[in-house]
């Protein structure tokens, strides 16, 4: 039943009517019986899927992982950490997802993850210990839900040459009315709803107060005329402040760390009043179909490889104490990063853990805003 | 005679569900709907049932409270914001309708009524943009409006202007210009066909009886060409009063649209009944809307006739 044999028979015309049957009969016995197969054997060949936001489904960050298994993970993404927990609410499983401290304690509640058995990962023992301890992460026998990964701040990056410093940097920039129509604005409540309190003078700890509600909604009303676009897509942005179509933006560390790559006169401002800063990492869904490959991503992610690509080229920190092992201190200290996370932690506001009723009033109130209400 | 007259034994008589069939022409047409009419069902009657059950429904923290409530409607009233977002909607969907049909008929009457040879080639190639995804068209738009986009830096460098123009892109005339582009396929097509389809007798038969071209054009060809530009207006304004991509991209701040706001319900708001409730109204309005323009369409019709 060798199929090149058969096809020799059919050209010198020796096939017999039965024998060709007997080979279409299997065919489709084939055919019809595919769909009945384990589904194991078809998962086998399948690779794990990362849900994260756009700029973190890059072969730079998965060497270990390629290496390993000869492809990139699958990526989903997401606008906002709240967009994607949402999905997966509703039903959307990957094997592993990537939120922040902020949204830690909601997530784990939500049942859809499992605690990470961190003896399955060989870069852990490097994992920055401060990281690890935050609020709500550690879960029964010590066993974290959230491997840390990056963490960075939210500020203002901003065209040295257009933008005319009145003294220091500080959140005023984005509230700055002479720059009316070019300044823009990352549209997660995540982000955006953070840096309003800080320029309306709110302590994180009072953050969930009616009086704070009121305060920090007042300041995004006063801005939101001022705002060319709100867009959680960091490219639009970029893009925007190196046509000078804005003067200024909130970002991450990233934006600032790109445009100076390619020449463009920006700085990633230190606002005197403190920047908004986090700390992201990456969880495992409980019903994650490819656990090992979910381990195995995680491990790519934290690796030494991974860790320097996002320092030099993101300006992000990373959660493996060897990645700054090839930075000295000034090109740390000019990326706004420190050896010491710590430092940099401690110096801005650290987002505070939320209900999901605060998360949801927040998001409303935002989203209403934005639409100018 | 049927076969179950048939004398030779070995002839199967035809089974109780072929004689039904047989018979019954209802039930033979109900046969061969039924696998439309199965997806109609489960694609789009069911989940159109759960919509309204949900619209009915409340949040509560992460899940439903099933009692039944109209308070998403209540209030879907008393804000504002809601209002006024369904009134930009119909108000941009509008204009863009108008400036799609506008611009697509004379196109569908060029090829209707000047071209003798390669017809198909000429639909084809109108048609031709379209093949390109949907996302595609409006990135185009986002980079010939954009701020160094085609139009400022043409305009800059021939010296009409000296700082680009920043109310290009992100604004509602940016999601205007954009959705009358990406519809205009479904305007020509429609319009295409009814002009097609007039009788060429009727138009000879007004020159010789003394109208000139305006006249004739207004007296023939436009009402007779009315069916189309119904259907046409239809294909696009329903559509693109929901429409969710385009103000997301491009619309900015000042354009976004209902679509966008039943989208946050379902996304980074978390409030699926109130969702639910909107789509609702939306679909209920636009029907709603539909329906007046039908009415209006008829008295014009009665009026040209």
């Amino acid at each position: 039943m060798d199929v090149i044999d058969h096809l020799a028979a059919v050209k010198i015309g020796k096939l017999s009517r039965r024998a060709f049957n007997r080979s279409l009969l299997a065919a489709g016995v084939g055919v019809l019986s595919t769909p009945f197969m384990p589904r194991r054997a078809l998962a086998q060949g399948a690779q794990g899927t990362f849900f994260t936001w756009g700029g973190y489904d890059i072969p730079e960050l998965f060497v270990d992982y390629q290496t390993k298994h000869g492809a990139l993970p699958n990526f989903a993404i997401f606008g906002g950490t709240e967009e994607g927990l949402t999905k997966m609410r509703g039903g959307y499983v990957v094997d592993v997802a990537h939120p922040c401290n902020a949204g830690l304690v909601r997530w784990i509640d939500s049942g859809l993850f499992q605690p990470i058995d961190t003896s399955r990962l060989s870069n852990w023992p490097d994992v920055l210990p401060e990281l690890i301890d935050i609020q709500g992460n550690l879960g029964e026998g010590g066993r974290p839900w959230l491997a840390p990964f990056d963490w960075g701040q939210t500020s203002i990056t901003y065209r040295t040459d257009i933008f005319e410093l009145e003294g220091e940097e500080s959140w005023n920039m984005l509230w700055d009315a002479r720059y009316g129509g070019r300044l823009g604005s990352l549209a997660s409540g995540g982000d955006a709803w953070w840096c309003g309190a800080i320029k309306a003078g709110v302590d994180f700890k009072d953050i969930a107060t009616d009086e704070a509600f009121d305060k920090i909604a007042a300041v995004m009303r006063e801005q939101r005329p001022l705002i060319r676009v709100y867009t959680d897509d960091t490219s639009s942005l970029e893009q925007a402040l190196s046509s000078g179509e804005l003067a200024a933006a909130m970002t991450w560390n990233s934006s600032a760390t790109l445009l100076k790559s390619q020449g463009v006169p920006v700085e990633f401002a230190k606002p005197k009043e403190g920047a908004l800063t986090w700390v992201c990492g990456v969880m495992i869904h409980k019903d994650a179909p490819n656990l090992d490959k979910a381990y195995d991503i995680i491990d790519s992610l934290l690796s030494v490889s991974a860790g320097e690509f996002m320092i030099r080229d993101y300006g992000y920190g990373h959660s493996n104490r060897k990645s700054f092992e090839a930075f000295d201190e000034p090109t740390l200290a000019a990326l706004g990063l420190s050896k010491n996370p710590a430092d940099i932690l401690g110096a801005g506001h650290f987002q505070i853990p939320q209900t999901q009723e605060w998360e949801s009033r927040m998001n409303e109130v935002f989203e209403l805003i934005k639409a100018g209400y | 005679m049927s076969l179950a007259q048939d004398d030779r034994g070995q002839q199967r008589a035809p089974g109780w569900l072929a004689r039904r069939l047989h018979r019954s022409e209802t039930l033979r047409g109900w046969v061969l709907l039924s696998p439309t009419a199965l997806v109609m069902a489960v694609g789009i009657l069911v989940p159109t049932a759960i919509l309204l059950a949900m619209s009915f429904w409340s949040r509560q923290g992460l899940d439903f409270d099933t009692t039944l409530t109209t308070a998403n409607y209540a209030r879907a009233a008393s804000e504002p914001i809601f209002g006024a977002f369904l009134l930009r909607s119909f108000w941009i969907s509008g204009l863009a309708t108008v400036l799609t049909v506008l611009l697509c008929y004379p196109m569908a009457y060029f090829v209707a009524f000047h071209i003798h040879h390669n017809k198909m080639l000429w639909i084809v190639l109108i048609t031709l943009p379209f093949w390109t995804s949907y996302l595609l068209r409006v990135f185009a738009w986002k980079v010939i409006l954009g701020y160094e986009g085609v139009v400022n830096s043409g305009l800059l460098s021939m010296g009409l202007i000296e700082e680009p123009l920043a109310f290009l892109l992100y604004s509602q005339a940016a999601v205007v210009i954009t959705l009358a582009h990406a519809w205009a396929a479904f305007a020509i097509l429609p319009l295409y066909v009814s002009l097609e389809k007039i009788d060429r007798s009727l138009l000879e038969a007004a020159t010789d009886l003394g109208d000139g071209p305006v006249r004739r054009f207004l007296r023939i060809t436009l009402p007779l060409s009315l069916p189309g530009i119904v259907a046409a207006t239809f294909l696009i304004f329903i559509p693109t009063t929901g429409d969710y991509i385009t103000p997301a991209l491009i619309g900015g701040p000042d354009g976004a649209m209902i679509g966008n706001l039943i989208q946050l319900q379902f996304g980074a708001v978390n409030n699926w009944p109130m969702g639910a409730a909107l789509s609702i109204i939306l679909m209920l309005w636009i029907a709603a809307v539909g329906v007046a323009f039908l009415i209006v369409t008829r008295i014009v019709k009665a009026r040209l006739a």
